[in-house]
């Protein structure tokens, strides 16, 4: 990782609160183009506010791939990776596309799909799926969506370490810079280069992956 | 919730109340005569005249007079049937039906004009039809709109004179289209307007329509004039003369055709009224079961 | 058993209804009669815009409300004590079903032979049909609550006791809520009333439009609106007990008196039984011969082409309402709608649903004649204003992802997909009360089943305008039943239908 490469998110002294209870406060966070960081601490500890903050930092570069995979249940797995580029097409061919897809199109969110392993489901009902294909639906679609900076919440929380393992690669493949909030130590540790980890809305921890182990890391577990 | 349990109880208890008070209205010595018209017409020119028959009747009978309006003929006919009222401006044909429904109540008197009654088959300027002596054969496959359903000379007659004229058809197969206006007045505006072509209408509501000028005589004339027959008439009930003394029904006779003021007769188009019987509108009965409209 | 046999999908339903839809409107008589629909709509216009308040009858304002709140206070009474023996005995839901099939102007068409020209006519026509509504809809409330409560009562309490304690308070809030809406409804029913000669604001409001006294009407109107638009300040828990109280006091004076008695023997000794039968032998087979050559012609002339018209209006009317609330419900969606335009759709739509169909209908048809077009103007206006304002609530309900498009985008790639199931849910539900008001719309003389029943009480032929209603009420109910069952196969039958419930929530 040059360290020189521009700053892709930059958060300084940011804070969040929910209806008076706060999330996340004096957090400073920048995260350069290419590097792989997965955001890491128990549950409650600000991670997805974090994501948050970070889309919306740059909504314009980011692909996301939310912790409810947000799919439209009633609409095709195809319509449903589609979606990824709805804003670079013209209305008028999305509406054809609900209607009648194009070949083109098709064979593109084919591609994609065979990179996450749903192959088959192209035409399936995304409410019809399971927990981790629709998950992996969700990933395809960001895929699709193609944006430097791929942010994920727990993208992939619902599949086992291999798969999980070959998704973060094509994801890492596909995109320049990842922020994932992850909780499977091993898989942070294997698949992303920085490890940020949070606890009660500060980050405690932010090193490279490669100073760590998973005793390090351990002690934010333990308890949760 | 307690709220609806209360709330159904006090409804019970309004419709007891409701119920309760018609009962007392009833004990009254002397209840008021409730009549009511058929709404032939423009109803401001109804509320004018039945308004000022009401005031006219109630000091020559000596007892309270109501009118009470109703939205078509129908109605008119059930509030008779009903009791609701006493006595009815009906035309030939409600008056017929009426009387069927309540035995011993009778026709007492008619306009003057209502022995010879006329039907007028008016035309739209544009539809090339003119005046003619005999029946107009060539309105067949024209649009085509009657007056009210159970109206006498905007329905049953000029039925009856189609189905003469065309025998073996009913007016649906004799025209394009087939409409029922409601009223005289409406008819008049839909021809004048051209959304129908012909209509049929009272002679007498278009002389008053006429000669209040709301006739376009460009747009639409008279292009026939039916042979006559029977038509509006003062009917009451059988039951009068028990309510309001013996001879009451007499009296009521006496006072409306006793009527010479001609602010009363005016919104009527009559010149008096004359005493009638049923046996006048005997041949309605007749017409009205060769057009099916009565058993 | 997720393979089971395959069913039909949303697609494939909204496909049927569309296809059958415009195969109606190949046979539907849409032909404009009036020549100048346009200047007549803007005298219209001109008379809303310039309202003649003075000419405003106050008392049919007065007429109008306390007809709403007796009859609803009837009904809803009667409907809570029929609500509970409902789930148990056919024989109250079948005559619930009854009850609501009837449209109230046919009911009142019916009570005005007995009761005359009426308050009670008033009060029992808004009181029939809504007591047959309330108790299906407080049985479903009652069904659907928690039963935690219920199960831990010690061993042989009664029924009413259980009821009271364990269920009802559950079920108060909802009720209550449901109540308050049917408040509404009779509101607009008691002014359609005054369309057949109650002295509601409906019978004015007649006789200005018939008559073009467009200011009158225009006036009646607003004033209607701001009846509807206020009733969340007037009608509330703590002022229903007022409202019953004062409502007898404020009935209107009674004019003549039908003699009740012995019209109720005659209407139901003699004038609703069919021609034939009437002091006939009844063990004759002669008899039934007749009975039967009586029928027929009523079945191959009246029944049968009026059940096809009426058919064929609500389908295309369904259509109609349902691209109608696609069209409008963004506007007031947060997302769609933006700050601005959202109160200005929603003050649009709510002033369209509180429009009466009927009336609509009526004024639609003195603009252009009658044929089918107007009516289903009438009930896509109304009934996609209604549709409309609902789905903007579930629309401002969708948990969107943080990245979801916007504009035209979402709508068609999230919004409308994520909805479909709960708009097709509304679209069925709606389907039977479309086609009650079908029916009736042809006292307006569209021809529909109600064209024949009034042509039948025109001829004082109640025996056959009885077996017309009857065959009205049948319809509908097989359209209700044909709807449950398509709502059950789709899956969207445990869906919210009511305009009444409660807010969507995020989820």
């Amino acid at each position: 990782m040059p360290a020189e490469s521009r700053a892709e998110i930059v958060l300084e002294n940011a804070a969040a609160s929910y209806g008076g209870r706060t999330v996340l406060s004096g957090l400073d966070l920048t995260v350069r183009a290419g590097e792989r960081v997965a955001l890491m601490g128990r549950s409650g500890a600000g991670k997805s506010t974090l994501i948050g903050l970070i889309q919306a930092q740059a909504p314009e570069k980011v692909a996301l791939v939310p912790q409810a995979a947000a799919l439209v249940r009633t609409l095709s797995v195809f319509h449903n990776v589609y979606m990824g580029q709805l804003d670079r097409r013209s209305t008028l061919h999305n509406l054809r596309n609900l209607v009648r897809p194009a070949k083109a199109d098709i064979a593109a969110v084919q591609r994609i799909l065979d990179r996450v392993g749903l192959a088959d489901t192209l035409w399936a009902k995304a409410g019809e799926l399971s927990g981790g294909q629709q998950q992996r639906v969700s990933v395809a679609r960001a895929l699709y969506n193609g944006r430097p900076i791929l942010v994920g919440d727990e993208p992939v929380s619902a599949l086992d370490r291999q798969q999980g393992a070959r998704i973060l690669a094509e994801l890492a493949q596909n995109h320049e810079t990842l922020i994932l909030a992850l909780h499977d130590v091993a898989l942070a540790l294997a698949q992303t280069d920085r490890i940020v980890v949070l606890e009660a809305g500060r980050i405690v921890l932010d090193a490279p992956a490669q100073n760590l182990d998973p005793a390090r890391l351990s002690p934010y577990y333990e308890a949760a | 919730m307690p709220g609806l349990g209360r709330l159904g109880r006090f409804a019970l208890g309004l419709v007891s109340l409701a119920l309760g008070t018609a009962a007392q209205a009833q004990e009254k010595p002397v209840p008021p005569l409730v009549f009511t018209g058929i709404p032939d017409q423009d109803e401001s020119r109804l509320v004018e005249r039945f308004g000022k028959v009401a005031t006219y009747l109630e000091g020559k009978l000596g007892v309270p007079v109501r009118y009470i309006p109703v939205k078509s003929y129908p109605a008119a006919v059930t509030a008779f049937t009903n009791g609701q009222v006493q006595l009815a401006w009906f035309g030939g044909f409600t008056g017929v039906q009426a009387r069927r429904a309540v035995p011993g109540s009778q026709a007492i008197a008619q306009g003057a004009e209502d022995a010879a009654f006329k039907t007028y088959l008016i035309a739209h300027a544009g539809s090339g039809l003119e005046p003619t002596k005999d029946f107009p054969k060539a309105i067949a496959e024209k649009t085509f709109t009657f007056g009210a359903r159970a109206s006498t000379s905007g329905r049953l007659m000029p039925e009856y004179f189609i189905r003469q004229a065309f025998p073996g058809k009913n007016p649906d197969q004799v025209f394009a289209r087939v409409g029922f206006s409601g009223d005289h007045s409406r008819t008049i505006q839909l021809v004048q307007s051209g959304a129908f072509a012909v209509g049929a209408v009272d002679y007498s509501v278009w002389d008053l329509d006429t000669k209040a000028g709301k006739v376009d005589p460009k747009a639409v004339s008279v292009i026939w004039e039916s042979p006559t027959f029977p038509d509006y008439q003062w009917t009451v009930r059988g039951d009068v003369d028990l309510t309001y003394g013996a001879g009451f029904t007499e009296k009521l006779k006496g006072a409306l055709v006793g009527v010479t003021d001609p602010a009363i007769l005016e919104p009527f188009g009559r010149s008096k009224f004359i005493p009638v019987t049923n046996a006048a509108y005997e041949p309605l009965v007749e017409v009205g079961r060769s057009t099916g409209l009565l058993d | 058993m997720q393979l089971a046999r395959p069913r039909p999908g949303y697609a494939a339903v909204s496909r049927w209804f569309l296809a059958a839809a415009l195969a109606g409107l190949l046979v539907a008589d849409l032909h404009v009669t009036t020549l100048h629909p346009w200047a007549d709509l803007a005298r219209l216009l001109d008379g809303l815009a310039r309202p003649d308040f003075p000419s405003v009858e106050g008392w049919s304002v007065v007429y109008t409300v306390a007809f709403a709140v007796l009859g609803v206070g009837l009904g809803a009474g009667s409907g809570l004590l029929l609500a509970i023996p409902f789930a148990r005995s056919r024989t109250i839901r079948l005559a619930c079903a009854g009850l609501r099939a009837v449209h109230e102007l046919f009911w009142a068409l019916l009570l005005m032979q007995v009761f005359g020209l009426s308050a009670t006519t008033g009060m029992l026509a808004i009181a029939l049909p809504y007591a047959g509504i309330c108790a299906k809809v407080y049985a479903e409330i009652i069904e659907e609550a928690d039963l935690a409560a219920i199960r831990v009562l010690p061993v042989g309490t009664g029924t009413v006791s259980a009821f009271l304690y364990a269920r009802l308070p559950e079920v108060a809030g909802r009720m209550r809520d449901y109540t308050l809406y049917r408040l509404e409804c009779g509101l607009r029913s008691s002014l359609v009333l005054g369309f057949i000669g109650l002295p509601t604001m409906g019978f004015y409001l007649e006789s200005a439009f018939r008559q073009g006294r467009y200011a009158e009407a225009g006036a009646l109107l607003l004033v209607f609106y701001a009846l509807i638009g206020t009733r969340r300040l007037w009608i509330r828990g703590w002022t229903v007990p007022l409202l019953l109280a004062a409502a007898p006091l404020a009935l209107p004076p009674a004019i003549g008196n039908a003699a009740i008695s012995a019209s109720l023997a005659r209407f139901l000794g003699h004038d609703i039984v069919p021609t034939p039968l009437r002091g006939a032998a009844l063990a004759e087979p002669e008899t039934w011969a007749r009975l039967w050559s009586w029928l027929r012609p009523i079945l191959t002339d009246q029944i049968l082409p009026g059940t096809i018209q009426t058919l064929i209006l609500a389908q295309i009317a369904l259509a109609a309402t349902a691209l109608g609330a696609l069209v409008l419900f963004p506007l007031t969606a947060k997302r769609f709608a933006g700050p601005l335009g959202r109160p200005l759709g929603r003050v649009l739509l709510v002033v369209v649903r509180s429009t009466p169909e009927y009336m609509l209908a009526y004024v639609c048809l003195q603009l252009l004649g009658p044929s089918m077009l107007p009516a289903i103007l009438a009930l896509a206006l109304h009934n996609a204003g209604i549709v409309a304002y609902l789905m903007g609530r579930h629309a401002d309900a969708i948990p969107y992802r943080a990245d979801a498009p916007r504009g035209l985008n979402l709508y068609a790639y999230e919004t409308v997909p994520r909805l479909y199931g709960q708009f097709l849910a509304y679209l069925l539900y709606r389907w039977e009360l479309i086609l009650r008001e079908s029916a009736i719309f042809g006292i307006l003389g569209v021809t529909t089943l109600g064209f024949y029943v009034d042509a039948a009480i025109s001829e004082l032929r109640l025996d056959v305008a009885v077996v017309l209603i009857a065959a009205t009420a049948l319809v509908t109910v097989a359209v209700d039943a044909l709807s449950r069952g398509l709502r059950r196969s789709l899956r969207i039958d445990t869906l919210p239908t009511r305009l009444s419930g409660p807010a969507p929530v995020a989820g």
